[in-house]
């Protein structure tokens, strides 16, 4: 058999056999999520059946309280996922993001606390926030660093920047829009957890509604076929880096409401934050990060510590339980994501 | 001592034992305390130190002895966590919450929370105006006696590497400021400034390299004359410092007692010169026996003090010991 005939038999039963395999595909896929969801559920049930008080509307508020910090640290890495591609090696990722979240509570404390108001505390956080997300564009787009290696030298520059700014102490802060932050309450439903709600939304919509997030998605997926299409690639990926600076000094300001203070150890959420944006692609049909999914595993993992806790489970076992949950589901996910890339 | 003086002494000595059957006695009524069908909340910031741990492990033992539940969260040194716990447990109920360290400037807010949802808050080691008992050591006197201990082993001069990096946690504090306030009266004591910051994690570490950083920086033998942290685990890393830098000239305070730190100081030849040892197991159990008081109707004070003991060169074999008992005993390093 010559080369050009095999070529040619390949040729033929390409499609026929692509067209079986990628249905046969879609179906592990779904299977594969719809268990992810399953197990989720199931434990949401088990909560539900077991942990007193746990679906209480008071407890589901706190909840959301509680998750609003993390969801809205999880948005700017999903943005970032979802701009850079989701490869977890090459893909983009900012390892910053949680580094980045610490400095700016540390600026918008310290401003605080030297008197200065909080409209240019605020407003310091933001841009020190958006600076530290453009070094990390300038090192990734401009520089063409790995995000993974690029995002953790930035991540020790932050982290560094907010030792010499607090030197390792409590910043303790007050002002009237931490105050509306920690007591304010509108429907029943406390500011920080409105917070969420409305971030929430903004980011879905810009992110699921408009072309803006489609060419989003393109540059992510898609990077030749994007800039062929005209889309400024570097533009896009530059523009995620700065949102989730933006997403950190928000973040910032939440904390700093929720703990009176400014405190070092933020750099700790980072693992939750990488979970929640990684959980988040079970949600979505064809395993890519998206908003929905962000907030229903930002959720999820709020729940988990709430139900762990309600149950008397020690709180030793969380960590754990929640550790073996994400690797389940990037197992699964990595897994159903290689045999798509197999084909 | 004059006839009358002799008197008084007498009289003191007899109101003493009095005071001390009298403990006796309510120690007897202490062992009728119960919790039988109630559910006590403990929040830790964290029990990766010897002390944490032990006091911890103290209040759960001490909960379970009198037939209570324990809701035990240990909040993994992340401040965040421990608002969350502390946010879920007030939706829990408890009978009582029972508080163990942490920065008060995060926490009062929220122990103003539980008040608020009427729930009784105790703590452990923690000043607060929120509390109805704070169950401690004496820090007051444990902090004058360690700083009073060191100026007398510097023969009242010289100077000192002074750890505060945990100004904002009310123990240390206390005994900062005590430290301070003795020094007013030994100007020739000076603390080396800047001050040097302690960190959690890698205090060891840390401790360790800003003191070598700082006897390198003043190499001339004598012109440092001591190290001093809020607590023991600093202590660990300044004394590995001293001892790697060969400077044995400086001596190293600190207070809490972990077994490791009470070696050091039984060990003549370390660098290690006094630790205030305390008994953070008994005041965990000491604070749940007011918890079970206060549960009953009884009264109860708003801080309840367990002895610590100043262990230094000259009594650390006699001293030590019952320590490094107890810490075995709990099975705890």
């Amino acid at each position: 058999m010559s080369a050009t005939v095999l070529h040619a038999e390949v040729g033929v039963s390409d499609e026929k056999q692509a067209a079986a395999k990628s249905a046969g595909r879609r179906f592990g896929a779904l299977v594969v999520r719809l268990g992810a969801i399953a197990a989720f559920a199931a434990i949401m049930a088990y909560f539900v059946i077991f942990a007193p008080g746990f679906t209480s509307t008071f407890n589901l508020i706190n909840v959301v309280e509680q998750s609003a910090i993390l969801g809205v640290l999880a948005y700017g890495m999903t943005a970032v996922i979802i701009g850079g591609g989701s490869d977890v090696t090459e893909g983009g990722i900012d390892l910053s993001i949680a580094a980045n979240m610490g400095l700016c509570a540390a600026v918008y404390a310290t401003l605080l606390s030297m008197g200065y108001g909080d409209f240019l505390s605020v407003l310091a956080a933001v841009a020190v926030g958006m600076a530290v997300g453009a070094l990390n564009a300038l090192a990734v787009v401009g520089l063409g660093i790995l995000p993974l290696l690029a995002t953790l030298a930035v991540l020790n520059v932050a982290a560094g920047m907010e030792l010499t700014l607090t030197q390792n102490t409590v910043v303790g802060a007050s002002s009237p829009l931490l105050g509306v932050l920690v007591s304010g309450s509108s429907l029943g439903i406390s500011a920080l957890a409105w917070a969420l709600i409305v971030f929430s939304a903004i980011m879905i919509v810009l992110v699921h509604g408009t072309s803006f997030g489609l060419r989003l998605y393109a540059v992510g997926g898609h990077p030749e076929a994007a800039r062929a299409a005209g889309i400024g690639v570097p533009f896009y990926v530059s523009f995620t880096y700065m949102l989730s600076g933006f997403c950190a000094a928000v973040a910032s300001i939440l904390t700093v409401s929720r703990l009176s203070a400014s405190t070092p150890g933020s750099g700790e959420l980072l693992l939750s934050v990488l979970a929640a944006a990684l959980l988040g692609t079970v949600f979505s049909r064809r395993f890519v990060p998206t908003m929905g999914g962000t907030l229903l595993s930002v959720l999820f993992i709020g729940l988990l510590a709430n139900g762990f806790q309600l149950l008397n489970v020690s709180s030793y076992w969380v960590n754990g339980v929640q550790g073996a949950l994400i690797l389940l589901v990037v197992a699964i996910t990595s897994f159903a994501r290689g045999s798509e890339g197999s084909r | 001592m004059t006839r009358s003086m002799k008197g008084l002494v007498k009289a003191l000595a007899l109101g003493l034992a009095a005071a001390c059957s009298l403990a006796a006695v309510s120690g007897a009524t202490a062992e009728e305390l119960s919790l039988k069908g109630k559910r006590i909340g403990v929040s830790a910031i964290g029990t990766d130190h010897y002390w944490d741990l032990m006091a911890f492990k103290g209040i759960q033992d001490r909960v379970k002895e009198l037939g209570g539940e324990v809701i035990a969260l240990d909040a993994g040194r992340k401040d965040q966590q421990q608002i969350a716990q502390l946010q879920t447990l007030i939706a829990q109920k408890p009978d009582a919450i029972i508080e163990q360290l942490g920065n008060l400037e995060v926490l009062n807010p929220w122990l103003q929370k539980i008040r608020d949802a009427g729930i009784p808050l105790f703590t452990v080691d923690t000043a607060t105006p929120h509390a109805i008992n704070n169950t401690t050591s004496n820090n007051y006197n444990i902090g004058a006696e360690i700083a009073l201990q060191m100026v007398a082993d510097m023969g009242g001069k010289g100077n000192v590497l002074v750890f505060n990096g945990f100004y904002s946690v009310p123990v240390c504090k206390i005994r900062y400021d005590q430290l301070k306030y003795v020094l007013t009266s030994f100007p020739n004591v000076k603390i080396v400034e800047p001050e040097l910051r302690d960190v959690i994690p890698n205090t060891v570490q840390s401790a360790y390299s800003n003191v070598t950083d700082m006897l390198t920086k003043s190499p001339e033998k004598g012109s440092i004359g001591a190290v001093w942290a809020c607590w023991d685990v600093p202590q660990i890393g300044a004394t590995q410092a001293v001892e790697a830098a060969g400077r044995n000239e400086v001596k190293t305070y600190g207070i809490d007692g972990s077994p490791e730190v009470i070696k050091m100081v039984m060990d003549p030849k370390s660098s290690a010169g006094a630790v205030a040892a305390q008994q953070p197991y008994e005041i965990g159990k000491t604070s749940v026996d007011n918890v079970a008081k206060y549960l009953a109707g009884q009264k109860v004070p708003p801080f309840t003090f367990v002895p610590a003991v100043l262990i230094n060169k000259e009594n650390a074999a006699e001293k030590g010991k019952p320590f490094l008992e107890a810490a075995e005993k709990a099975g705890v390093k």
